[in-house]
């Protein structure tokens, strides 16, 4: 399901608000203790988390199942007082390993064959026969997010779930399962047994979830169609070239932002508090300031159970470049099976190794602010041309076309019909005041008052009518 | 206490609006007698397939969702000039037709084989009968006419996708007769400039004018008369005119009146064939050697407003001699050949095959390029 839908908004998200409140005003009276009101709500929204994912498709709620049930047994396993510390390793082992193997036998079986059998063809051996995997959607979030909670406790940083209900409802919770943010257990471990219910936080969440919405079907599903003509064109002139890039950076940050932006909201609405996902990356000064904040629950769970464990920055210098760039190549390959996204993260890696030589400080950093500013986002465009690309080879084109390097044809001109509309200009405009703007939506949402509801409210009313008016668009963060 | 009462009234109207539009449906619904579609889904096994269609149904059929929709429509063209996600808006008010511009302007892919192997597996089929196929690509508005989508494009200037270019190359060098409209379009318009000539496509819809189809007929008669597979004029046609107004496809998909009537209808001239005796309309013969198939470019001014002034008439008016037809709306592809399979009366005494389809059908053809047996033979038929 998705957030952005009729089904979801007007059906799905009233009536698990009804039965879940309802819970809550029930359960008490009819003489439950609080730790099991508390875990009745929780299977609530477990049981309707089911529901959400498995519209999608009913079989892969089998497989979320499974990744939680490996976990939670071993950290039962691994929890016990009488556990030795080789077997607390063992069980850390199996979960990670079967965890990571279901997620790469869906996410990268395929890719792994085509590979091989480009390899084989050079040698002239036959192709094997390539499975058609498809990808459960969210695979990557929750495996992340179920490896978490057994790390955590392994590390001694976070104690074993009180209930087999609430650690799958931590990992299948709806409003964060399918793009993120990355919640780590640990965030969110106290927050299941009790949490707070209030006017305050609830209505602070709605204006969070509204200003999501309204970024996704406002500003980034227009924007995406701009982006999509252009990576998508026979053929484009320079100037267009980086206009259909700028839109395609509005597009990925507006809806994934958007997407965060909802799921805390919705968190809130159930009394949980989630890490912000994003800071207002675009007015970054540097790559390393740029990764500090985009995707910010990636980043952290990248340093912290990948990049720490490598061995950090305490291994001299050399190292450190090294397993920078190894973390971002396997974040890149987090995103997906592609050439592309391993380019992608070696492309980020090797900025960020760079800009670690001079002690975290960019290559521009003499500049001023606004020229820094600009510099990071030309390179952040650079890297959204390989993120976007379906294939290496288009991603050269797009360079490109970019650069003036390729040539033109009769189709050139043509895209500018739709890139330069009074509606396409209006609405890149208004992204990029909104990526500048000073104040974020969180920060907006902190204090309402009276003028903001009165702002809030009619902007959730044209966001459902341009809804309305839309044909369906999946968040872009659901293919990885 | 002032603080409670904003958060409450933002929480409350949240909620309101959330189920304002399932409770209106729903009351709708039980005052009608229906059967909500949530039944249906429960009815069975709730597989990927059956949730996606019940969800495009809930949505579809919200009686909120149908009413605020032409409002956002609306409020976007009168802002934003903007026509949705169907129609793009060009110079002086040209309107396009996405799909066609996304077929002019997107990379080519493989869909093009697809289509070449269905087009010359036809021809094969048709000539073990002994009849000829002509096919007749037509244009996409957008490839014709680039200078009125944007003022980059050179004036004058024709624009052919590459997808275009290497179907037509594959039918010709398998030397099938393809009517290259492209060709024709260029000089008329070359020709046309700078004067005021009338326009080969309507300014609001997705079709030739009555020019630009009158040129088609007129190239396909000149090529079949060529061929020789159609013998000496049997019938005397001759025209009227009668003016007529379209709204343009283009702005009725869109279901807005308020946009219909800001935009306004579009004058079209149009030349009606009759028969010069007496005067009554064209009409089809299903026992000519000339079988026409093809989609709603053959529909328009023949079985549209005005009637009998369309593509089918008007090569019936050039050859002087009446034709059968055989019209499927967007499925000039596959579905047309999927109908004349169904009817094999549609064959009897045929010498030639004429076959119209636009040119986006290419890439987007309804139920793509399939291959599609002939009807049997009448007197062998199945049924």
């Amino acid at each position: 399901m998705v957030f952005s839908t009729y089904l979801f908004l007007c059906w799905f998200l009233p009536l698990v608000l009804a039965g879940y409140y309802a819970l809550s005003g029930l359960l008490p009276r009819l003489g439950c203790s609080p730790a099991l009101v508390s875990r009745l709500r929780n299977a609530w929204l477990l049981g309707v988390s089911y529901v959400f994912y498995g519209w999608w498709n009913p079989w892969f709620v089998l497989l979320m199942l499974g990744v939680t049930v490996i976990n939670y047994a071993c950290v039962a396993f691994l929890a016990r007082p009488t556990a030795t510390a080789q077997q607390r390793w063992w069980s850390v082992a199996v979960a990670a390993g079967l965890s990571l193997a279901l997620l790469g036998f869906f996410k990268y079986c395929t890719f792994l064959q085509t590979n091989v059998n480009a390899l084989f063809a050079w040698w002239h051996i036959p192709p094997w026969p390539v499975l058609d995997v498809l990808l459960p959607i969210g695979i990557s979030f929750y495996t992340f997010q179920a490896l978490s909670y057994t790390v955590d406790v392994y590390r001694g940083v976070a104690a074993p779930a009180r209930a087999f209900t609430d650690f799958a409802c931590y990992i299948a919770l709806f409003p964060q399962l399918i793009a993120g943010p990355i919640v780590r257990y640990v965030t969110v471990a106290g927050q299941l047994v009790a949490r707070t219910h209030d006017l305050d936080r609830f209505s602070s969440g709605v204006a969070l979830f509204i200003l999501g919405l309204a970024k996704k079907v406002l500003l980034a599903n227009p924007v995406g169609e701009l982006a999509d003509a252009a990576f998508e064109a026979q053929s484009l002139c320079t100037g267009d070239a980086w206009y259909g890039v700028c839109a395609y950076a509005f597009q990925i940050y507006f809806d994934f932002c958007g997407y965060s932006d909802m799921a805390v909201g919705l968190g809130r609405m159930f009394g949980f508090e989630f890490l912000r996902n994003f800071d207002a990356p675009y007015r970054a000064e540097s790559i390393t300031d740029f990764w500090r904040r985009w995707h910010i629950s990636l980043s952290t769970f990248l340093r912290d159970y990948l990049y720490i464990p490598l061995g950090g920055n305490r291994r001299g210098p050399r190292r450190t470049y090294v397993n920078l760039t190894i973390v971002m190549l396997l974040g890149g390959l987090w995103h997906g099976a592609n050439w592309t996204f391993l380019c992608w993260g070696a492309y980020h890696g090797l900025w960020l190794a760079g800009e670690r030589m001079r002690g975290k400080r960019s290559w521009y950093d003499r500049l001023p602010a606004a020229a820094r500013v600009a510099c990071t986002w030309v390179l952040v465009l650079g890297s959204w041309v390989i993120f976007r690309a379906p294939t290496l080879t288009d991603a050269g084109r797009y360079f490109g076309w970019m650069s003036g390097l390729s040539g033109a044809d009769a189709t050139t001109a043509l895209p500018a019909a739709l890139f330069y509309a009074p509606a396409s200009v209006v609405h890149m405009v208004v992204c990029l005041a909104c990526v500048l703007a000073p104040v974020q939506a969180h920060d907006w949402v902190e204090h309402m008052h009276w003028g903001k509801v009165l702002l809030v409210l009619p902007l959730f009313a044209v966001t459902l009518m341009a809804m309305f008016a839309q044909s369906f668009s999946p968040f872009l963060y659901f293919q990885f | 206490m002032r603080t409670r009462k904003y958060q409450l009234a933002l929480s409350l109207a949240f909620v309101s609006m959330l189920v304002g539009p399932g409770i209106i449906q729903f009351g709708l619904d039980r005052a009608a007698g229906r059967k909500s579609p949530l039944l249906d889904v429960m009815s069975g096994w709730p597989n990927a397939e059956r949730l996606r269609r019940f969800e495009q149904r809930v949505t579809e059929d919200n009686w909120v969702v149908r009413r605020t929709r032409p409002w956002m429509q609306t409020a976007q063209w009168l802002l934003l000039r903007d026509l949705g996600e169907n129609v793009v808006v060009g110079c002086d008010r040209w309107l396009f037709y996405r799909p066609s511009f996304d077929y002019v302007t997107r990379q080519a892919d493989d869909r093009v084989p697809d289509a070449a192997s269905a087009i010359l597996d036809f021809r094969d089929q048709l000539a073990t009968r002994g009849i000829a196929l002509v096919v007749v690509p037509v244009p996409n508005k957008e490839s014709v006419y680039p200078d009125q989508l944007t003022a980059r494009a050179a004036a004058g200037s024709l624009c052919q996708s590459a997808s275009t270019a290497d179907l037509l190359r594959r039918l010709q060098d398998a030397g099938l007769d393809v009517v290259d409209l492209f060709a024709l379009y260029a000089r008329a318009r070359r020709e046309a400039l700078p004067a005021a000539a009338p326009t080969l496509y309507l300014r609001q819809d997705s079709h030739w004018s009555p020019t630009g189809m009158r040129l088609a007929a007129e190239a396909v008669a000149e090529r079949l008369l060529a061929r020789g597979e159609v013998g000496a004029a049997t019938t005397s046609y001759t025209t009227r005119r009668v003016t007529t107004l379209r709204p343009g496809d283009l702005v009725e998909m869109l279901r807005v009146e308020v946009i219909a009537r800001q935009i306004g209808p579009e004058q079209v001239e149009c030349e009606q064939v009759v028969e010069r005796d007496d005067g009554a309309p064209y009409t089809d013969d299903p026992q000519a050697p000339v079988l026409v198939l093809g989609d709603s470019f053959l529909r328009i001014y023949q079985l549209d407003e005005p009637g009998g002034a369309g593509f089918v008439a008007h090569l019936a008016l050039a050859l002087q001699q009446p034709v059968m037809s055989l019209v499927n709306d967007g499925g000039a592809s596959t579905l047309v050949r999927q109908e004349l399979h169904r009817r094999p009366a549609l064959l009897a005494n045929k010498r030639v095959v004429v076959w119209e389809f636009a040119e986006r059908d290419v890439r987007f053809g309804t139920e793509g390029w399939q291959s599609v047996p002939l009807p049997p033979q009448e007197g062998t038929a199945d049924d």
